[in-house]
């Protein structure tokens, strides 16, 4: 359960993400405004979580907190053993609601922009970008420029982009929200193909009760004003997922308490 | 149409347009003293061609000097004030109300205190041109969606690397629209100063001739100050054009 | 920054801008002949508006920018809305329009002499000429900014055509018809400005030469200063206007 629990430095060792008594609070005195309070949970490697909430709810300060965009007020946070406190693009991830291409590089040079901040070699970048490329469904696209692409296909680009370090950890800011929802529901879909085939451990933000539910091993519900964690839910879905388990009676049960959870909390 | 048959249609026009200029001046249905002819420019230019090759020379230097330091120090300010939200918010109300001012009444202060030579119409240019380069620069800057900034972050970039592997290519069309403003404004103020008061250069030329009522080498200064203008306008689209493809993506968020 | 402490920030600045410019001159950090205390320029200011003789020539300038700018005000913004709501009448006269308006009019003083001297006449006319297509584009914008299908609505309760100018067309363009005059009487000034220090026999243009080239640095800096002061004011005055009328009304933003 959240809230309360003591973590150990084994349980900073054994999982992938730590999260432990973190809050965030903007500005001072009476202005201050509390967006998270006391989140606590762990996240184990290969697994794939998704926070979901009412918007406000602060799920996507929680990411920048996790991504090291942002410092959080109180608390800690540990990935893969080490303390958060930037962003380490090596080991983590991160994709936001918009994919943020450079407009003038092409798709192949999006992807390769983290290797170019590195100062990666131009046949390096190449050979490292291209096969990721191909991974997302683009490689005939990879000299094509961003206002040529559909925003999906744009997403995929960021996909890559953010995969390009090989981390172990990603981290989604409701990367699919802006798409129609038959492009989104086919963005998940690849997303979860990717994410078996090359491992890793995800973080998931979503406002989406059956997005959450469909992608995820665990739920992570949060609640908001303050932003807190209510209640973690493992999912009973086997993988490989497909679209007709969002028909089931399980899957409807689980939407509806995690529709009710949330309804309680916003009244 | 293709490109040459329109460029020889515009050849044919401006002959004709010579022509009957020529055409006005000899029948005398045109003041000759102001409105001049073709042939009375060309006699100028075998009179005192090699005097005004040398103004026009003197006259580009100047400017190239003051589009040196109204750029630098044009984009510098704007780039700085944008990342600083004090300093923006105090300079852009001073900024816009300066614009009312005819900056043509600086010149007798600074002919006072630089002369008559080159270095007085070196600051009246930079002074004319380096408002709008720099309040352009700071909109520019000021209206880059902030993701960008965020998403190279996660990337791993540095601040220095987010300044100008991100920031400033997308602030580029802005700068690059105050910069072809405030160039004009640079090349019109640096030939009205030589025609208030120099000592060589375009404008000192044609003031000269125009005292003289020599309208032959008047026109020919004219000409030759419509040239930098144009030459200037030509380089900037060239910058331009070297950055289109910036300017056509940034349809994208 | 709330609102009213975000209006005192420019006065701050001015007088902080005056107090430095005191206590430089006063203190020898610059050589005072060349940049006379703030204090002695005000108050030889003071002595310049007792004298009559800078009292005519401040009549005189102002009498120009009158002038010029009740022709090139009514008469551009009627250009501009004729060419605002004629698509055809546009596309033929555009071209022309952008070409004079990159054009730099200043170089051509000289015509302007050679055809109608250097008196009063001369001054309106360049004037009036700098000015006007500033204002014939900002006739445009105005007539563009009517939606076609209000005409349309008010012809159909019967409105005349007089009424739908004056009850409709107006008050929609006012914003814009008020930038449009605003813009256009700074360039006024800019032109009579201009045209009296490259040569008249009168007018604070002159006059301001004369004291640069006489090294009357007292005199030439309180004539500077109450120029900068009245066009600031002026400008700022009529942007208040603007704003107010803006913010007046809701729907035409």
């Amino acid at each position: 359960m959240p809230s309360g629990v003591q973590m150990t430095a084994e349980d900073i060792a054994r999982e992938t993400i730590v999260v432990d008594g973190v809050g965030k609070t903007y500005g001072g005195g009476t202005h201050a405004l509390t967006a998270l309070t006391d989140v606590s949970f762990t996240v184990r490697e290969g697994e794939f979580a998704t926070l979901v909430g009412p918007s406000g709810c602060g799920k996507s300060t929680l990411l920048q907190i996790l991504a090291g965009l942002v410092p959080a007020s109180s608390g800690l946070v540990a990935i893969d053993g080490r303390m958060v406190t930037g962003p380490s693009p090596d080991k983590i991830g991160v994709m936001f609601q918009d994919a943020w291409l450079l407009p003038w590089k092409t798709a192949a040079e999006n992807v390769e922009f983290p290797l170019v901040l590195r100062k990666v070699k131009p046949a390096e970048r190449r050979k490292r970008a291209l096969p990721l490329l191909e991974l997302v469904g683009l490689a005939s696209f990879a000299d094509r420029y961003p206002d040529e692409l559909s925003g999906g296909m744009r997403q995929r680009v960021a996909i890559a982009r953010c995969l390009v370090q090989e981390p172990r950890v990603l981290l989604m800011d409701e990367p699919f929200a802006a798409l129609d929802e038959q492009t989104r529901t086919r963005m998940g879909n690849e997303l979860l193909q990717i994410w078996e085939k090359s491992g890793g451990t995800v973080v998931f933000v979503t406002h989406g009760l059956t997005e959450a539910i469909y992608l995820a091993d665990t739920v992570f519900v949060m609640g908001t004003r303050p932003g807190r964690i209510i209640e973690r839910i493992a999912v009973p879905l086997s993988r490989p997922r497909s679209i007709d388990m969002i028909g089931s009676e399980s899957f409807g049960r689980l939407r509806n308490h995690i529709w009710h959870l949330i309804a309680e909390v916003r009244t | 149409m293709t490109r040459t048959r329109r460029r020889l249609i515009q050849f044919a026009a401006l002959a004709a347009l010579l022509s009957l200029w020529e055409a006005a001046f000899r029948l005398g249905l045109l003041s000759p003293i102001i409105f001049g002819s073709p042939s009375l420019i060309v006699r100028a230019v075998t009179q005192d061609g090699w005097t005004f090759a040398h103004a026009f020379r003197i006259t580009v230097f100047e400017i190239a000097k003051a589009v040196l330091i109204a750029w630098t120090a044009g984009i510098l300010f704007g780039a700085v004030a944008a990342s600083l939200p004090a300093l923006a918010r105090v300079s852009a109300p001073i900024l816009s109300a300066l614009i009312a001012v005819p900056l043509v009444v600086l010149y007798p202060v600074l002919i006072a205190w630089l002369g008559l030579g080159p270095s007085s119409k070196v600051v009246f240019g930079v002074v004319s041109g380096i408002f709008p380069i720099a309040l352009n620069t700071m909109i520019g800057v000021q209206g880059i969606d902030r993701g960008y900034a965020q998403m190279a972050a996660a990337m791993g970039a540095n601040p220095r690397q987010i300044m100008f592997q991100v920031m400033a290519p997308l602030a580029l069309p802005a700068i690059v629209s105050g910069l072809r403003l405030g160039t004009a404004l640079i090349v019109i103020g640096v030939v009205l100063s030589e025609m208030l008061g120099s000592t060589d250069g375009i404008g000192f030329w044609i003031s000269y001739h125009r005292a003289l009522f020599n309208t032959g080498q008047v026109y020919l200064g004219i000409l030759l100050a419509l040239l930098v203008a144009g030459l200037a306008n030509a380089a900037l689209s060239l910058v331009e054009r070297f950055y289109v493809r910036q300017a056509a993506n940034l349809s994208v968020p | 920054m709330t609102g009213w402490i975000a209006r005192l920030v420019p006065l701050v600045f001015v007088l902080a801008l005056a107090a430095l410019w005191e206590m430089a001159s006063r203190f020898g950090l610059v050589d005072p002949r060349l940049l006379p205390p703030f204090s002695d320029v005000v108050r030889t200011l003071g002595v310049l508006l007792q004298d009559a003789r800078f009292r005519g020539d401040l009549g005189f300038t102002l009498s120009e920018i009158a002038v010029a700018f009740a022709v090139v005000g009514p008469l551009g913004l009627g250009v501009g809305f004729f060419l605002g709501e004629n698509i055809l009448a546009y596309r033929m006269f555009a071209p022309a329009l952008n070409l004079l308006l990159s054009i730099p009019k200043s170089i051509f003083l000289p015509v302007f002499i050679f055809a109608f001297g250097i008196g009063f006449l001369q001054k309106v006319i360049f004037a009036i000429t700098l000015a006007f297509f500033i204002v014939v584009l900002s006739g445009i914008a105005a007539a563009r900014l009517v939606p076609p299908g209000l005409a349309m609505a008010a012809r159909s309760f019967g409105a005349t055509r007089r009424q739908i100018y004056l009850q409709i067309y107006l008050p929609a363009m006012e914003p814009l018809i008020i930038e449009g005059l605003r813009m256009g009487l700074i360039f006024t000034v800019t032109g009579v400005l201009i045209a009296e220090m490259y040569g008249s026999p009168r007018g604070i243009g002159r006059d301001l030469f004369a004291w640069g080239e006489m090294l009357q640095m007292r005199e030439l800096f309180a004539g500077v200063l109450l120029v900068v002061v009245v066009t600031i004011i002026c400008n700022e005055l009529l942007r208040s206007i603007e704003e107010f009328r803006k913010s007046c009304r809701r729907g035409f933003r």
